[in-house]
């Protein structure tokens, strides 16, 4: 080991790491194998995907393993992997209204076009603790078929609706720029729309939660009246180009969660006649990160600048993560040296400063 | 059927149906060339988003591809996720189906059931989902 100042200590790292594997890997219980990690932790697995940015459950189930449960961690290791392989296509643009719904709701209103879906959710549910002696008993029940209608699987989003009715403000210009790639360099303010998208799509999804809640209700003061047009769950088509024929091919389907957020504008210089839109979508079902990205996609672009760029800077959980357990390796060196300017300062005399030094203003 | 409604249903069948037909169809001794390796790897997937209608990339998508030819016919698959031997099995029944060779029959036939099976799949899905539609009362 080799960082600032410290080295040495292999055998014991050596150690630590065949403890890890050991305690994690022979604890005398049934091994919990890939298909019982996607099919009973599947919201584990989601975020995992969603802030690794790499959707392949199998690959999140094998790291939530291996991370021991730490989302955070279990992220880290899929990067990791997902920087050694090579990128083979890039898909046709993806068009969301396609999705095939598992889950639909629309809290703006109370008849949209298309069903009000609830899915698979407990949001309803009373939270008791159940503590069951063992594995439930089978279930043999089999739904009666019920038929189906595009519109009930493909629904009309409800923002389509407000367009027709001139109540949205459109953001359209008919250009459509090169997206940005936050898998090659990092984005930074300013950045363009697509940046902040894409770093919100990978962001961690607490992180993500408490930077709109902050800008909502703490000190940022950006205080906005917002309600959900669209949260949903559903399936998505990936399509690349056929190399022998030039035309799309779907190559399957991938999950994901989507929200768009109506923001009621009163600001200076706002249309008060309109909303305006705010768009979420992530890998997997994590309708808490959707709701946090689509708020804070319109609070980007109604209070600018300065909350792009705590954004931008702050939620991705490699990099504040990766931060804070630095923190825990040696800092020997680093802190003696603090200690020896306490001791200088006293013997300087100048113990209490006039001014506060430069970056001590934090809000 | 066209080439791409076949690539597609090809990526959605079992690795089991696909090896034991791309055996069969090698077993003739057919002169099988594998053009591109079973590469695993990411599919950059890239979403036009609703508000201003412009791209972003949402994330990557693990995705394995292969390309063979088959007694100079080529065949070509990706497939989701990170199976080698089923992209490769799917490359050969594409190449079989192409080259109208013996077993184009079973391929068009595994086709069809796999387009069946998603269609049960998705019709038993939405048998557990349709009682899950709600009509909320508006209080006055």
């Amino acid at each position: 080991m080799g960082y600032s100042g410290a080295r040495g200590g292999l055998e014991a790292i050596l150690a630590a790491e065949r403890h890890v594997r050991h305690e994690r890997d022979h604890a005398p219980v049934p091994w919990a194998g890939t298909e019982q990690i996607t099919a009973r932790f599947r919201l584990a697995v989601d975020r995992v995907m969603g802030e690794a940015g790499l959707y392949d459950e199998p690959t999140a189930a094998h790291a939530f393993r291996q991370a021991e449960g730490d989302t955070l961690e279990a992220a880290h290791l899929v990067r990791a992997h997902r920087s050694t392989l090579p990128r083979l296509a890039r898909s046709e643009p993806v068009d969301p209204d396609e999705m095939v719904v598992l889950r639909r709701i629309v809290p703006a209103h109370r008849t949209p076009d298309g069903p009000q879906l609830l899915g698979r959710t407990s949001d309803y549910t009373g939270r008791l603790l159940e503590r069951p002696d063992g594995p439930p008993s089978p279930n043999g029940q089999v739904p009666a078929p019920v038929a189906q209608a595009d519109g009930e699987r493909r629904p009309r989003r409800f923002s389509a609706m407000l367009r027709e009715m001139d109540l949205l403000v459109d953001h359209r210009t008919g250009a459509d720029p090169e997206p940005f790639d936050v898998t090659r360099r990092p984005a930074r303010p300013p950045a363009p729309r697509s940046a902040v998208l894409a770093s919100m799509a990978r962001a961690e999804t607490g992180a993500l939660v408490g930077l709109w809640y902050r800008s909502i209700l703490g000190p940022d003061g950006n205080i906005h009246e917002v309600t959900l047009g669209e949260v949903r769950h559903g399936r998505l088509p990936l399509r690349v180009r056929h190399p022998h024929t030039g035309r799309p091919v779907r190559i399957g389907t991938f999950r994901a969660t989507e929200t768009e957020a109506l923001e009621d504008l009163d600001g200076a210089e706002e249309d008060r006649a309109r909303f305006d839109l705010g768009y979420g979508l992530c890998f997997g079902h994590n309708e808490r990160k959707s709701i946090a990205m689509a708020n804070l996609d319109v609070a980007c672009r109604r209070f600018g600048a300065s909350l792009e760029q705590v954004l931008l800077l702050t939620i991705d959980g490699l990099d504040s993560g990766g931060f804070l357990e630095h923190l825990k390796l040696p800092h020997y060196v680093t802190f003696r040296s603090m200690v020896d300017r306490k001791l200088a300062v006293r013997t300087t005399g100048e113990r209490v400063r006039a001014t506060d030094p430069l970056g001590r203003d934090c809000r | 059927m066209q080439p791409e409604e076949r690539a597609e249903l090809l990526a959605l069948a079992e690795r089991a149906e696909l090896v034991e037909l791309a055996d069969r169809s090698l077993a003739d001794g057919a002169d099988l060339r594998v053009v591109v390796a079973p590469e695993v790897g990411c599919v950059a997937t890239q979403v036009v988003e609703p508000v201003a209608r412009e791209r972003f990339l949402l994330g990557d998508v693990l995705a394995c591809r292969a390309e063979v030819e088959l007694d100079g016919v080529r065949g070509w698959s990706m497939r989701l996720g990170d199976d080698r031997a089923a992209v490769l099995a799917a490359a050969v029944c594409d190449a079989e189906a192409n080259a109208g060779r013996p077993l184009a029959g079973a391929v068009a036939e595994l086709c069809r059931r796999v387009a069946a099976r998603s269609a049960a799949a998705e019709a038993a899905e939405w048998a557990a989902l349709a009682p899950t539609v709600v009509a909320f009362e508006e209080l006055a």
